[in-house]
């Protein structure tokens, strides 16, 4: 009787969370993104290095830009020097906050080393739960870095004219869509480990796309004809726009940039889950 | 003496051979490897024609030059990650007192680790290096120089990386410092030194040697100075004869890890 009682009161209890879990699916990823969080403040030091590494980058950019602008108050593609430099710091900026190898590392990390077989039997996601990590850590870096950037910006350039401080929210959605385009395209490609042995190649190329055309230069700095192939591509949703509403913010602009980042995450998320899904069954073919 | 170095040289090429038979296991990674690095490099051909628009020079280089820097800068590179991938992770192998295994083996300690793993992309940096400065018609002699600085430009980068890869007999979390070093004389490296003045300039030559490694030999490589080339050499001896001291300096503070491992 005691046992059918306890037995009747567990019953009771898995029904309840399984209830509040349907209620709110979200709430998994909520715990997972607060502890990677956490876990990501304790190794807050480890940024120091990074803060290094970005300050060579734009340094170089300032020597760059300052001997190709010769004149003062000169204009290339419709930019100052001042707004060129500014427009780096942040692509920079967005590139080694978020860390996006990291990403993409370990998932195909864990396909190589079978680790998948585990994840995927979890109660979420599989790249739902990379993201939400992935997001987590993130949250970190990129403030760091942004008041970094804020700080060798403003010294060594000058703060950037005409900012419009209103339109903080807005840019700050367009950068937090921009990172996670930029981490479920990283994730489709990394999934491709589940046919070929090591996706790392094409991770290269799609970072040195985004890095020399989308990081190094705005896209009016490209010949007219080749402006609206780039703005197809995901250097306009990732690096380009974020950074452009920054340097030269307008309330057009910023629509027109959050509706392409809504197509393209839309279109990017089902992409990601369909490459999961027939990988997962081409795990399973293998044995796992 | 002469042979010893002979039979040092014969095992260093013998583990090279099996690293890269080791690695074409997997012939499709393999090949696919190489030739995405090849494509890779060639992406940043793109912001140097962008930039040869706005202005005819970049810090007195033109695109014969930028070719040169990048070809230069692509060899060396691939030439040290080659034959001596291992010293890039060496902070590592020493902090986690993984060296034990190189320790017991009856060949020098530091040929024996150096020369223990290769970087397969870093063919496809060497042939993209090559491929680039031959496109750029360097005549029979100035090839020949190419090969030279190609050599004392890995030399530079593997004893850099040795250097700041032994401090971690002294220091912890130096292999953060040497990962980011090592890669500050690539970034700076590919951009010509014009745009660099002052102090900058001179830390750019001798502290993180960049200009040793590929500005010097790009400058000869346009117009050849016995000088500068005497300088280079000297560089590249002094820097290599400083790390190879101070990794056996520090080889004798060294502590296992008690790891049980073993090399096949």
């Amino acid at each position: 009787m005691e046992k059918r009682m306890e037995s009747s009161a567990l019953t009771d209890d898995r029904s309840r969370r399984r209830r509040a879990a349907g209620c709110m699916p979200w709430r998994k990823y909520a715990v997972i993104y607060k502890s990677v969080l956490l876990e990501s403040l304790q190794y807050a030091a480890n940024m120091v290095m990074g803060f290094f590494s970005y300050f060579i980058f734009i340094f170089i950019f300032v020597k760059l830009w300052g001997y190709i602008y010769q004149t003062p108050g000169e204009l290339i593609a419709g930019y100052t020097k001042e707004q060129m430099i500014w427009y780096v710091m942040m692509t920079e900026m967005i590139w080694f906050g978020s860390n996006a190898a990291s990403v993409a590392g370990e998932v195909s990390g864990s396909i190589r080393g079978g680790n998948i077989a585990y994840l995927m039997n979890r109660p979420y996601h599989y790249t739902l739960y990379v993201l939400t990590k992935y997001t987590g850590e993130w949250s970190v870096r990129l403030p760091m870095y942004m008041m970094f950037a804020v700080v060798i910006g403003t010294v060594m350039v000058g703060p950037l004219p005409r900012f419009p401080l209103a339109a903080v929210p807005g840019m700050a959605l367009c950068v937090v869509l921009g990172l996670t385009i930029n981490a479920v395209f990283k994730i489709c490609i990394s999934l491709l480990s589940f046919w070929i042995e090591d996706a790392t190649p094409f991770q290269w190329l799609y970072d040195k796309l985004l890095l020399v055309v989308g990081t190094m230069f705005p896209v009016e700095i490209f010949p007219i004809a080749l402006q609206p192939l780039f703005k197809l591509t995901p250097i306009y949703t990732v690096c380009y726009g974020p950074a452009k509403l920054i340097v030269d913010f307008s309330s057009k602009k910023c629509v027109e940039i959050l509706a392409a980042q809504a197509v393209y995450l839309a279109a990017g998320g089902a992409l990601m889950l369909l490459i999961y899904k027939k990988g997962v069954k081409k795990l399973y073919v293998n044995g796992g | 003496m002469l042979t010893a170095v002979k039979n040092q040289m014969r095992v260093c090429l013998l583990s090279v051979k099996y690293n890269i038979m080791r690695e074409m296991v997997n012939k499709v990674t393999f090949l696919t490897n190489i030739c995405f690095m090849l494509l890779n490099n060639a992406t940043f051909l793109v912001q140097w024609i962008i930039l040869l628009r706005l202005r005819e020079d970049v810090g007195g280089y033109t695109m014969r030059e930028i070719m040169l820097l990048w070809g230069l800068t692509a060899t060396s590179f691939g030439l040290s990650h080659i034959l001596f991938a291992r010293v890039f992770s060496l902070s590592e192998l020493i902090i986690k007192g993984k060296l034990d295994s190189f320790l017991v083996q009856p060949k020098n300690v530091l040929v024996s680790v150096l020369t223990s793993s290769t970087d397969i992309s870093a063919i496809g940096d060497f042939l993209y290096g090559v491929v680039i400065v031959c496109i750029c018609r360097p005549g029979v002699g100035g090839f020949f120089l190419f090969l030279l600085f190609a050599v004392t430009g890995a030399v530079i980068f593997t004893s850099f990386a040795l250097l700041l890869g032994s401090l971690s007999f002294w220091f912890v979390r130096m292999d953060m410092v040497q990962d980011q070093m090592v890669m500050n004389i690539v970034s700076f490296a590919t951009y010509p030194d014009g745009i660099f003045n002052g102090v900058t300039r001179f830390l750019l030559y001798f502290v993180i040697p960049a200009g040793m490694t590929v500005w010097h030999p790009v400058h000869m490589l346009v117009r050849f100075e016995a000088g500068m080339l005497f300088t280079v050499l000297g560089y590249a001896g002094g820097l290599t004869a400083l790390a190879v001291a101070v990794f056996y300096k520090g080889l004798k503070r060294y502590a296992s890890g008690n790891l049980m491992e073993a090399r096949l």
